[in-house]
């Protein structure tokens, strides 16, 4: 995997998206199996929708989670460390549906020993709607720098 | 208040006031049921669709960190129900309103129970890592009710549990802090 330097980022820079899907039941049920969640909503389509009132089976957050992950961890690289990230799960997302998983650097600032780069990301879903806002907050070597070390010890900024 | 007859009548239960009475309620550290297992890894990682060697082969990606790693959030699904423990699948096989969630979406905590029978969703998470689990680990946990809240939204009023866990091997090394969000609403025609 090539790795990424904070001198190779500008504010504005787009990460390389991540489309997913179609997402089916299979693809629900093997994730809940995975993770042994059992929660009806994602595999049980008459008690989503009649009893607890959804739309339809819905894609599991801890799901969509990962596709987040996957993204930054692509700009972290073996050398880098995602050390924060945020989302909210907005909207929902249904079976069936594709998802897009997007990262926008909004801003960059420089630590003692390596750079720290400040991303808005999301979800997009088929019917075009972002049901998954985030940010997340990597930190990347210095170009002429050792990788970020790890276990990772947060900056005092 | 008082009724047409004088008497007092007790004022009507606030079930956000009594759930907040939770607030600060915290477990001791936990032990996952299991150690961090190649074949968990691998399950994991098929089922989110990232088959990323570092997960599961020596390579570039992980040397600097001793070999396979599991992914970032991994260990946040290692607090599986153990072995001889309550089954609620079985227990509660003939209950219509059991949503197939349980101690796995309180982390361990007990049950709010002012907000029984309320639906519940993942509203969403911040999480900061340390460091990553890897094979053979063991991982422990302890959580906490950080806050409970009413919100009107568009929806309709929802409530809002926030809890938060701090994630690390056995041995004390932190691997991650996660500030989780629920939302919990009525169902409808309840």
């Amino acid at each position: 995997m090539k790795q990424t330097f904070f001198e190779d980022i500008e504010d504005g820079t787009d990460l390389p998206s991540l489309t997913m899907g179609p997402l089916t039941t299979a693809h629900l049920m093997r994730w809940s199996a995975a993770v042994e969640n059992w929660h009806k909503i994602h595999y049980d389509q008459k008690f989503a929708v009649e009893h607890d009132g959804l739309p339809a089976l819905l894609i599991n957050g801890s799901f969509k989670q990962q596709f987040i992950m996957q993204l930054l961890r692509r700009l972290a690289g073996p050398g880098g460390w995602i050390w924060k990230v945020r989302f909210q799960f907005r909207g929902m997302d249904v079976v069936g549906d594709t998802l897009f998983t997007w990262g926008q650097v909004v801003s960059k600032q420089r630590a003692p020993e390596f750079g720290l780069v400040e991303i808005e990301l999301g979800i997009v879903n088929g019917e075009k709607k972002e049901s998954t806002p985030g940010s997340a907050t990597v930190a990347l070597p210095f170009r002429d720098g050792p990788p970020v070390r790890y276990p990772f010890v947060p900056p005092k900024l | 208040m008082r009724g047409s007859d004088g008497t007092a009548i007790p004022a009507p239960l606030d079930p956000i006031a009594e759930a907040r009475a939770y607030i600060g309620i915290e477990t001791e550290w936990r032990t996952a049921a299991d150690r961090v297992e190649r074949g968990a890894i691998r399950r994991f990682a098929q089922a989110s669709m990232d088959e990323d060697p570092v997960f599961f082969a020596e390579s570039d990606g992980n040397a600097r960190y001793g070999g396979p790693v599991a992914p970032h959030l991994f260990p946040m699904f290692m607090f599986v129900r153990p072995f001889g423990s309550a089954d609620p699948l079985s227990e509660r096989a003939l209950d219509p309103d059991f949503d197939g969630t349980g101690a796995l979406s309180t982390q361990g905590l007990p049950d709010i129970t002012p907000l029984a029978g309320l639906s519940v969703l993942n509203g969403g998470s911040e999480v900061e890592f340390f460091s990553f689990a890897t094979l053979g680990e063991e991982v422990k946990v302890r959580s906490k009710y950080a806050d409970i809240y009413r919100k009107e939204t568009s929806k309709g009023p929802l409530i809002f549990v926030i809890l938060e866990s701090e994630y690390c091997t056995l041995e004390g090394r932190p691997i991650a802090n996660v500030r989780r969000t629920q939302i919990r609403r009525e169902r409808p025609n309840r």
